[in-house]
C-alpha cells in the first residue's frame, strides 16, 4: 500500500513515473568483469567516509609543536601540528587507527580497481565509439585519483612522505622556463616552504573529491546514456542488452558488493598495518631513510627517475635537468597516449563504427599485444622503484638491477607484446579448427531401427 | 542440452569471509624480517667498560688461539697482509665486535663481511679480544648502561644520522655494488655500541668527539627499542615500506575482490 | 511441474534463505561486539575483524538473496539508435544560429568581447601571484657566509678533533639550523688519498671536506656515506659521488658533482667556512648557470 502512495505523491510532484520505470527496468548485461568499475566506485564512497571522519581530527598545520602524547620514543620531539595529529588519531583517538588504515587500504585498492578496469576496457575494445568521451572521462579519473592518492599521503608531514615531496618540487623545478615560479607558487617558497601541508589539504578533502564526483556521474551518466557493453553470445546483439534487471536483482548484487569491498578493506584496516607514521618520524629536511618508496601507484615514476642515466640538456646557461625526462615527459607521453588512444586505434583500423559487442582479447592480437607490452613498461618501471628494496631482500647489488633494469625496460615490453601476440594468433587457430571441427561432424542419426526376431523393423 | 562453449572454470567462492580469513591466515605466514644469521647474546659480554689487557694469561691464550686461526690473514704479530688489514691499534671494541657477530673469521675477504654464527666461544672471543687489544692502544667495548641512554634522545639522533643507510625500522639497506647495511634486530646491544666506534666496512666511524658515550647509548636504546617497536595497526610486513603495502593492496585487496566478483556473478 | 520438482526448488530456496540468515545474524553479532569493543577502549584488530563481519554478513546476504531468491532473468533490452536524424542535427545549426543577423557590419563586436573576455581572463590570474615569493636568487644562495661557524644539528661548534678518519656528521651554519638549502654533509677523508679540484687547495682542512647534503638530481639528502670507497650514496634514486674528487657523480641520475663548501680552520680551532657555495645547491632549474 506504501509503495503505490509514495509513488503516487511523488510523480504528482515530479512527473517522474516514466522515467522510474524505464529505470527500474534497466537491463544491465552481468559479467564479473563489469563489476571492476564498481569496486573502484565503492572504494572511492569508503574513501569519502573515512575521509570524513578523519578531516574531524587531523590538523593542517606546519606550526612546530612539541609531542606529549602517548607514543613513548617522541615525547618531547618537535614535529608539526599535521605530524603530531596524525600520531594523535593513530594512538590517542579510539578508533583513530583502524579508520586511517582502512583509509590508507582503500586508496590502495581505489587506483588498482581503476586500473583493472581500465584494462579491461581496453582489452576488450569498450573504448571505440561511442565510449571515446567516457574513455577519456575515466583517465582523467585515474589522474585524480594518483593526485588524491600522493596529496593523502603527504599530509601527515611524515619523513617518508615528505621526501617524496621534495622529489616532486624538484620535478616542478625541471620543467623549463616557468619551472622555479611554479615551484614557488604552489609551496609557497623554497621547499619545504610551510604552505604545502595547507594547500594539499584543501586540494585532497575539496578540489580533487568534488572534481572526481562531478566526473564520476558523468562517468555513470553516460554509461546509463549509451547502455552497457556486453560480450556476444547467443542472445547479445548490437542493438540489445541482455542481463539482468536494475531493480531487483542488480541493485541486491550491487550493494552485496559494496559491503563486501567495505569488509575486505576493514579486515586490511584492522589486520595489517599501514603507514606505520611514528617509525619513520617528524619530516626533518636533513634526514632521510634507506628504502623510501611512494605509495605503489606512484612507483612507476620514481622507477624513470631511478633507471634515467644521467644525461640532460644544456645550451646557453639554460637547462633542461634530468629529473624532467622521467618526472615529466614520460608521464606526459604516458597520458597523452591513453588519452588518444581510441582515436589513433579508430585511425588504424579504419574502424570508425559504433560497437556495443566486446571482443574477446585474442580477436584483436595486435591491441592485446601492445596493451600487455604497455603494462609490461610499467610494471618493469615499477620493480625499478624498489630497487633497492630488491637489492637488500635478495643480496644483489642495486647498480646491476639498474642497469639490468635499464636494457628490460625495451627487451621486455617487446618480448611480452610478441608472445602475447602469438598466444592470441594460436588460440584464434584452435577456435578455428574448433568450429571446423564442429561444422564438419556427420550429422546425428535421426532415428534408430531395430531388426525383430521375426525378421521385421521397429523403429526405436 | 548445453552447447560445447568455450567457457573457461570459474572459481565458485562461497562467501567471501573465508577468503579474507584464508589470506589473512596467509599474510601470518609471509616471513617477516631477514633474520641476520648469527647473534651474539648480551648476557655473557662483559657490560664494563674494559681494554682487556688486565689478564695476562688470557692474552697469552689469545695469542695461540690467534695464530691458529687468524695469523694467516692478518700477519704472525696482527701486521696485516694482502688478505686482511693490520690489527694494531684496532682496539678491544673492534675484536669484540667481528668475533661476536661472526664477521671473522671471514672465510670470503673478496665481499663485504657478512654477521654469521660466531665461531668461538665467550671465553675464547675474551682471549682473543684481550690478545688484539694489547697490540696497541684502541677503542675499549663500551659500556651501554652507563651512562643511561635516552630513548627519545636515541630516535632523534638515529633518524638523522643512522636511517639513511639502515633505514628508520632498522631493517638495513643496498650500498653501492652489492654491499649493504645490515638489519639492526638480532646484533648485541653492545656491538651496536661498537660498530658505531670502530665503523666496520663501509660504515662510517663515530668516534668520541663525534657522539659522547651518553649519545651511543642512546642511540643503542632506540636500535633495542626497533627490535620489538609499537605495532598497534597490524601484522607490520616487516616495515619495508610502501612496496610491500603496494604489494598486498594489489594482490590481498584487490584479489580477493576479483573472487569476489567472479562468485557473485557465476552462474548457478 | 512433478511434485518431485517442487520439493527440490523449496530445498534450494530454504538453504539459500538460511544463508542470508546467518550473514545477517553474524551481522549482527559482530555489530554488538563492535560496540563492545568501542565501549571497553577499542582495540585495532578487533575492530577491524569486527567491522569486516559485520560488513561481510551483510554483503553475504545481499549477494545471496541476488543470486538465489530473485529473478535471474535473462532479460532483454533494446538500444535505441544514438545518432538522431539529419534534420534533427541540422536542427541544431538553426537553432543556434538564430537571429544571427546582428553581426552583419557588427564583426568587430566579436573581436571586441575576445579582447574583452581574454583580458578579465588574465587579470583573474593576477591573484596566482600571492601564492608565493619571486624566486629571485633564492635557489642560487644558502645561509652560509664568510666565516660562518660550522655547527651540528644540536647547534655545537665542529671542533678538529671532531671526526676521526672515516667520520661524517650533517652540519649547518650556526644560526641556519634545520635550513633545507643549507645542510651539509662533513666529512673526514685520508689526507693523502684527497684529490682538491683545481682552485679548492685551500678547502678541505687537516681531511675536513664538505658538500652540500642536498643531492644536485631530486634534493634528497646524500646521506649514506661508504668510507671504505669514500663515496657518497644518495638513497632516492641510487646517484654515487666519488668524495675524494670533489663529489663528482660515478653512478645515477645525478649529472653533477654536490657543490663543495669552502672550509678553514679558525684561532680557536673550529671549523667555519670561507664563504657561501660557490655555485647554487641541489637540483638544477632552466636557468641555474647564468
Amino acid at each position: 500500500m506504501i509503495i503505490p502512495r509514495l509513488a503516487r505523491w511523488l510523480d504528482d510532484r515530479l512527473g517522474a513515473s516514466r522515467v522510474a520505470r524505464s529505470t527500474l527496468n534497466k537491463v544491465f548485461p552481468d559479467h564479473w568483469s563489469f563489476m571492476l568499475g564498481e569496486i573502484a566506485l565503492y572504494a572511492f564512497v569508503i574513501l569519502l567516509l573515512t575521509g570524513v571522519y578523519l578531516t574531524f581530527f587531523f590538523v593542517p598545520g606546519s606550526k612546530e609543536v612539541v609531542y606529549d602524547g602517548s607514543y613513548a620514543p617522541l615525547h618531547g620531539a618537535t614535529m608539526s601540528q599535521a605530524y603530531e595529529s596524525t600520531l594523535r588519531i593513530s594512538f590517542d583517538v579510539r578508533a583513530g587507527l583502524v579508520m586511517r588504515q582502512i583509509h590508507h587500504w582503500a586508496a590502495l585498492v581505489f587506483v588498482a580497481a581503476i586500473i583493472a578496469h581500465m584494462s579491461r576496457v581496453f582489452f576488450t575494445g569498450a573504448f571505440r565509439r561511442p565510449r571515446e568521451i567516457n574513455w577519456m572521462v575515466g583517465i582523467t579519473l585515474l589522474l585524480l585519483a594518483v593526485a588524491n592518492g600522493f596529496t593523502g599521503y603527504s599530509l601527515p608531514d611524515d619523513q617518508l612522505s615528505g621526501t617524496g615531496l621534495r622529489i616532486a618540487y624538484s620535478v616542478v623545478l625541471s620543467i623549463p622556463l616557468v619551472g622555479e615560479w611554479m615551484a614557488f607558487l604552489i609551496f609557497g617558497g623554497a621547499f619545504p616552504g610551510n604552505d604545502a601541508i595547507t594547500r594539499f589539504f584543501v586540494i585532497h578533502i575539496l578540489i580533487v573529491p568534488a572534481a572526481i564526483a562531478i566526473l564520476l556521474t558523468v562517468h555513470l551518466a553516460l554509461l546509463v546514456r549509451q547502455k552497457h557493453t556486453q560480450w556476444r553470445t547467443a542472445r547479445a546483439r548490437e542493438d540489445n542488452v541482455v542481463g539482468a534487471k536494475l531493480w531487483p536483482t542488480f541493485m541486491a548484487k550491487t550493494v552485496g558488493l559494496f559491503f563486501l569491498v567495505f569488509a575486505v578493506v576493514a579486515a586490511l584496516g584492522g589486520l595489517v598495518q599501514i603507514n606505520p607514521v611514528w617509525i619513520w618520524g617528524p619530516f626533518q629536511p636533513a634526514a632521510v631513510s634507506a628504502a623510501s618508496q611512494p605509495d605503489w601507484y606512484v612507483g612507476w615514476l620514481e622507477g624513470a627517475l631511478r633507471l634515467m642515466p644521467p644525461w640532460e640538456i644544456r645550451a646557453f646557461g639554460f637547462e633542461i635537468p634530468n629529473p624532467f625526462y622521467g618526472g615529466v615527459l614520460m608521464p606526459g607521453i604516458t597520458f597523452g597516449i591513453l588519452y588518444a588512444w581510441p582515436f589513433l586505434e579508430a585511425r588504424f583500423t579504419h574502424d570508425h563504427a559504433e560497437h556495443h559487442i566486446l571482443d574477446r582479447p585474442r580477436d584483436r592480437p595486435v591491441r592485446t599485444a601492445i596493451g600487455t607490452g604497455i603494462l609490461t613498461f610499467y610494471l618493469l618501471l615499477f620493480i625499478a622503484g624498489g630497487n633497492d628494496v630488491l637489492a637488500a631482500q635478495f643480496h644483489v647489488s642495486v647498480n646491476a638491477i639498474t642497469y639490468v633494469l635499464r636494457v628490460l625496460l625495451f627487451v621486455g615490453p617487446v618480448s611480452t607484446g610478441y608472445v602475447t601476440y602469438k598466444l592470441a594468433q594460436e588460440l584464434r587457430a584452435r577456435d578455428r579448427a574448433r568450429e571446423t571441427t564442429r561444422s564438419t561432424r556427420p550429422p546425428p542419426p535421426t532415428a534408430v531401427l531395430r531388426r525383430t526376431p521375426t525378421g521385421g523393423y521397429v523403429e526405436g | 542440452m548445453s552447447e560445447r562453449d568455450l567457457t573457461r572454470r570459474r572459481a565458485v567462492l562461497v562467501g567471501a569471509i573465508p577468503a579474507v580469513a584464508a589470506s589473512v591466515l596467509a599474510l601470518t605466514l609471509v616471513p617477516a624480517i631477514p633474520a641476520g644469521a648469527g647473534s651474539s647474546s648480551d648476557t655473557t659480554t662483559t657490560t664494563t667498560a674494559t681494554d682487556g689487557t688486565d689478564d695476562a694469561a688470557l692474552v697469552a691464550e689469545g695469542r695461540e688461539l690467534y695464530d691458529i686461526s687468524c695469523s694467516s690473514c692478518h700477519g704472525a704479530t696482527g701486521e696485516g697482509t694482502d688478505l686482511g688489514p693490520d690489527l694494531v691499534g684496532v682496539g678491544a671494541a673492534s675484536a669484540d665486535f667481528m668475533l661476536r657477530t661472526g664477521r671473522m673469521p671471514d672465510t670470503n675477504p673478496s665481499r663485504q663481511a657478512t654477521a654469521k654464527r660466531p665461531a668461538f666461544d665467550d671465553r675464547q672471543i675474551e682471549a682473543l679480544v684481550a690478545y688484539v687489544a694489547s697490540l696497541g692502544p684502541g677503542p675499549p667495548i663500551p659500556n651501554v648502561d652507563d651512562p643511561r641512554g635516552s630513548l627519545q634522545e636515541g630516535a632523534s639522533l638515529f633518524l638523522l644520522n643512522c636511517a639513511a643507510c639502515h633505514s628508520a625500522a632498522g631493517d638495513g639497506g643496498a650500498l653501492s655494488y652489492g654491499r649493504n647495511a645490515p638489519e639492526l634486530h638480532s646484533v648485541g646491544r653492545t656491538q651496536v655500541a661498537e660498530a658505531m666506534r670502530i665503523g666496520p666496512g663501509p660504515m662510517p666511524v663515530f668516534g668520541p668527539d663525534t657522539f659522547s658515550n651518553e649519545e651511543v647509548n642512546s642511540i643503542v636504546e632506540y636500535v633495542t627499542y626497533l627490535r620489538d617497536p609499537e605495532e598497534p595497526g597490524g601484522i607490520s610486513l616487516g616495515v619495508i615500506g610502501p612496496v610491500t603495502e603496494g604489494l598486498v593492496g594489489i594482490f590481498v585487496g584487490l584479489g580477493v575482490l576479483v573472487l569476489v566478483v567472479r562468485w557473485i556473478e557465476a552462474r548457478a | 511441474m512433478r511434485d518431485k520438482d517442487r520439493d527440490e526448488l523449496t530445498k534450494a530456496e530454504w538453504r539459500a534463505t538460511n544463508r542470508v540468515a546467518t550473514g545477517f545474524a553474524a551481522t549482527t553479532l559482530a555489530a554488538i561486539g563492535l560496540a563492545i569493543v568501542y565501549w571497553q577502549g577499542g582495540q585495532t584488530q578487533l575492530e577491524g575483524v569486527l567491522l569486516a563481519l559485520a560488513l561481510g554478513g551483510l554483503g553475504y546476504g545481499f549477494v545471496v538473496v541476488a543470486k538465489r531468491l530473485l529473478p535471474q532473468g535473462p532479460y532483454e533490452e533494446e538500444r535505441d539508435p544514438l545518432p538522431a536524424s539529419d534534420e534533427t542535427v541540422a536542427g541544431i545549426e538553426q537553432d543556434i544560429e538564430r537571429g544571427e543577423g546582428w553581426l552583419d557590419r557588427r564583426g568587430f563586436l566579436l573581436k571586441l568581447l575576445a579582447l574583452a573576455g581574454g583580458a578579465l581572463g588574465l587579470a583573474a590570474l593576477f591573484p596566482i601571484r600571492s601564492l608565493g615569493p619571486s624566486p629571485g636568487n633564492q635557489l642560487k644562495r644558502t645561509r652560509w657566509r664568510k666565516d660562518s661557524l660550522v655547527v651540528d644539528a644540536q647547534g655545537n661548534p665542529i671542533a678538529t678533533d671532531a671526526l676521526e678518519v672515516g667520520g661524517t656528521l650533517t652540519v649547518f651554519p650556526e644560526g641556519a639550523l634545520e635550513a633545507e638549502d643549507s645542510q651539509t654533509v662533513l666529512i673526514r677523508v685520508p689526507e693523502d688519498e684527497f684529490r682538491p679540484r683545481e682552485g679548492r687547495a685551500d678547502w678541505a682542512p687537516m681531511g675536513y671536506v664538505a658538500y652540500s647534503k642536498v643531492c644536485v638530481h631530486a634534493g634528497c639528502p646524500v646521506g649514506l656515506y661508504q668510507q671504505d670507497i669514500k663515496r657518497l650514496l644518495c638513497p632516492c634514486h641510487q646517484s654515487t659521488f666519488d668524495a675524494l674528487d670533489g663529489a663528482r657523480p660515478v653512478f645515477g641520475p645525478a649529472t653533477r658533482s654536490l657543490p663543495q663548501l669552502p672550509l678553514y680552520v679558525d684561532d680557536g680551532g673550529f671549523l667555519r667556512s670561507q664563504s657561501d657555495y660557490t655555485e647554487p645547491v641541489g637540483p638544477g632549474f632552466w636557468d641555474r648557470d647564468r
